[in-house]
């Protein structure tokens, strides 16, 4: 915290500058994709990790590797397969010889000790491999042999999802998907994008990215800026709206949910939803809503960020039944109904 | 802030009380043409549902009225929405009171007085009059067309003939018969004692005891409502004009007098009874103590013209025997046509009235009538129609000619009566 006191307050615009700055080397490399990206940044910056869930070649990799540049950030990356084991991840105990010729046990860090942490197709390892990724995603920090070991902030992880090919894939459990702040779909571009992406990667040159930050100051200014996000006003009201809209996503018959008014609950939840969204949702809108507040030059929050961020807040939150598979109804189309529902009632 | 609260509250405040307002105007205007254009118990269904709508419109009206009312925080969301100020007033509003506001709050302050002239009041709400006062006005006009127009249809004969309402009529020409259960109102019955006796009596033989019908039973609920709709559509109507148009039936008893008076020691009295008796039948008494002329037989008219009042003792309303005879008939004076002489003449009013202080007289000569008869079928009172109709029924005039097979009404001829004879045939008379 000391570090960051020297580093100068950021004010409003300086947020809105950076962001934009960030974005556009990004979309040095990166073709289409703008709100992907910008949810990316979002949720980077409002302290959060993101889900990416894209077909192959939809540029995910690359997306967070253009992100690391830009942000001038430690960044690893793994590989997700079935035969990974945690301690490939957290790290693990090895006996190390010293220069006295002693040996000793001595934690060797894994790939998630960086900034920035992709996880490429994170559903390809076991439930317990990807459970590793709890402690750290939430509490940054890992635990191995008893002992703690903290995690540099910022600490940004990007887990990747392939949406076919899944015979021999394991679905994320509730558990850590709710600990993504968003997630970020990427769809294959159109024509346009996809003439550009040919010509910009298969020509002599490459896109180089600038990092936005020097060298230190970047971690030191990316957390002042989170700082800032957090600072942003969000009055009652808007508390309220949040929690409303969540509270419209979990369907009235659940034992989990409380007594709540019966014109909350769309039809459409009630039939297709199986578990709602959770508090963490709540949080999530809130601090997306923050972002896009600030990026609006505003410090408070509108019902109309609340609204931007809600299909990427809460859609990987809700717990489908077989009823909305067999009718092929996405959670985003439930989202995007809630939103609808919830925009009338408040006229 | 303050400024558009109070202004939309206003609004608020002028949406309940003119939406209310006109409820009740509309309301009332619906009830009082119910009360003038329909009958007894349709008013009071109509009354009732008419009720109930303004009821359920107030209710809403109130409802809309409480919903529309803001408070600040309320204010200042509207004036967000409206001025696309993106949360900026409600934001402010509401963590004002905070004790930490937070370190972006002075940018907030700042932000949001930039817009200032986005969110004057004038500018969020345009309106200082709401729009429910098109309602109370449309309401308004509505009562102004209907209320003239209901007392325009206001089915009053007696009111607008401008005749008695008192009728006098012997007990014994009294036919009685089950009367429509929408047409008892404003009749009113008046005898002496015993004369009452008798008339319960005969309802009672005809099978038409009042008594008989319980007020606890669906048709005493029914008269009850009846008559209570009845007061309520007189009040509404004035009080004056419904008793100016009630009719009171006087009833006079000869066969009780008969039979308590030895024949001859009240001849004067039942002359008193019977005076004006058309065809000795009755009397109308003038309501404001006017001496109103009796029907006039008239004799000059064709046959087959209907008299002023029956033969067979059942009533013909003035209004309808006026529309009827020439209006000279209700004018001219008590002649002793009315005294029952017209049964010497034969003809249609051969017979009836016989009075039997004119029975006798000299003997004449009457020639063959070749005419054929007419039967008068009904009449009777009818101040207020049961289906709501503005006129009294008026009999439909039957002639029929003769068959071959028949031979023309051939009238006594009035003969000499012996003296010894004429106690006997009064008596007869008399009964």
């Amino acid at each position: 915290m000391s570090e960051l006191a020297d580093v100068e307050t950021p004010t409003v615009a300086d947020f809105a500058r950076t962001f934009r700055r960030v974005q556009a080397e990004i979309h040095k490399v990166i073709i289409g994709h703008e709100q992907a990206v910008e949810e990316l940044l979002s949720a980077l910056f409002a302290g959060g990790h993101v889900l990416i869930e894209g077909v192959p070649g939809t540029g995910k990799t690359t997306l967070v590797k253009t992100l690391g540049l830009a942000l001038d950030l430690s960044f690893n990356r793994i590989q997700f397969t079935v035969d990974l084991m945690p301690a490939d991840i957290t790290g693990t105990r090895v006996i190390l010889s010293g220069d006295d010729g002693r040996r000793e046990f001595t934690f060797q860090p894994g790939p998630v000790f960086c900034h920035i942490l992709l996880g490429d197709e994170i559903n390809r390892a076991t439930p317990k491999t990807q459970s590793a990724l709890l402690e750290a995603m939430a509490e940054l920090q890992v635990t191995v042999s008893g002992i703690t070991y903290p995690l540099a902030p910022p600490y940004f992880v990007m887990a990747t999802l392939n949406p076919i090919e899944m015979e021999g894939t394991y679905p994320l459990p509730e558990a850590q998907l709710d600990r993504f702040l968003f997630k970020v779909r990427l769809n294959y571009p159109d024509e346009e994008q996809l003439v550009r992406i040919i010509s910009s990667t298969t020509g002599p040159e490459e896109a180089g990215v600038a990092p936005v930050f020097s060298g230190a100051e970047a971690s030191n200014r990316i957390e002042s800026l989170k700082k800032l996000v957090r600072e942003v006003i969000a009055a009652p009201a808007m508390d309220q709206y949040a929690a409303r809209i969540v509270r419209a996503t979990q369907p009235e018959h659940s034992r989990y949910v409380g007594e709540s008014p019966r014109s909350m609950h769309d039809e459409m939840v009630n039939r297709y939803v199986m578990f709602g969204s959770s508090p963490r949702g709540a949080q999530a809108l809130i601090m997306g809503a923050k972002v896009r507040a600030l990026l609006d030059g505003r410090a408070n929050v509108a019902r109309e960020d609340i609204e931007a961020v809600a299909v990427p807040a809460l859609a990987h939150r809700i717990m489908l039944n077989y009823a909305a598979h067999s009718d092929a109804v996405a959670a985003e189309q439930i989202v995007e109904r809630v939103i609808k529902s919830a925009s009338a009632a408040r006229g | 802030m303050a400024r558009l609260k109070l202004r939309l509250n206003s609004l608020a405040i002028q949406h309940l009380a003119f939406r209310v307002l006109a409820a009740l105007l509309f309301a009332g205007a619906l009830i009082f043409v119910a009360a003038n254009w329909v009958s007894p118990l349709i008013f009071l269904a109509a009354s009732a549902v008419i009720s109930l709508a303004a009821v359920a419109a107030i209710i809403r009206a109130v409802r809309g009225g409480l919903a529309m009312r803001t408070s600040a925080v309320g204010a200042a969301q509207i004036a967000d929405q409206r001025a696309n100020l993106k949360g900026r007033l409600v934001t402010i509003v509401e963590v004002a009171a905070r004790p930490h506001r937070g370190a972006l709050w002075p940018y907030v302050v700042e932000d949001a007085l930039a817009y200032r002239e986005e969110f004057a009041a004038k500018r969020i709400e345009r309106r200082r009059i709401e729009r429910s006062v098109w309602i109370l006005g449309a309401a308004m006009i509505a009562a102004a067309v209907m209320i003239p127009l209901a007392r325009a249809r206001h089915p009053s004969i007696l009111a607008e003939t401008g005749q008695p309402a008192d009728l006098t009529i012997d007990l014994d020409d009294l036919h009685l018969r089950p009367a429509d259960p929408g047409d008892n109102a404003g009749l009113e019955v008046q005898a002496d004692s015993s004369t009452m006796g008798r008339l319960q009596a005969k309802l009672a033989q005809d099978g038409l005891d009042p008594g008989a019908t319980s007020a606890k039973a669906p048709g005493g609920i029914l008269n009850s409502a009846r008559t209570l709709a009845q007061r309520v559509q007189n009040k509404l109507r004035g009080e004056q004009a419904a008793r100016k148009h009630r009719l009171t039936l006087k009833l006079a008893d000869a066969g009780g007098d008969q039979a308590s008076n030895p024949r001859g020691d009240d001849s004067a009295r039942r002359r008193q009874n019977r005076q004006g008796e058309a065809a000795g039948q009755f009397k109308r008494e003038h309501a404001f103590d006017q001496d109103i002329p009796l029907p006039k037989i008239d004799q000059t008219r064709p046959p087959d013209e209907p008299q002023a009042a029956g033969g067979n003792g059942e009533l013909q309303t003035p209004g309808s025997a006026n529309s009827e005879s020439s209006p000279d008939a209700d004018s001219a004076p008590d002649t002793s046509d009315q005294r029952g002489n017209l049964g010497s003449s034969g003809g249609p009013a051969h017979g009836i009235g016989a009075d039997p202080d004119s029975l006798f007289g000299a003997a004449t000569k009457s020639a063959m009538s070749t005419e054929g008869f007419e039967i008068s079928i009904e009449a009777r009172a009818m101040a207020h129609g049961a289906k709501g109709s503005g006129q009294a029924y008026l009999p439909p005039k039957v002639r029929t000619p003769l068959s071959p097979e028949q031979q023309a009404d051939e009238p006594i001829a009035r003969a000499a009566v012996p003296a010894e004879d004429r106690t006997t045939i009064e008596r007869v008379f008399e009964r």
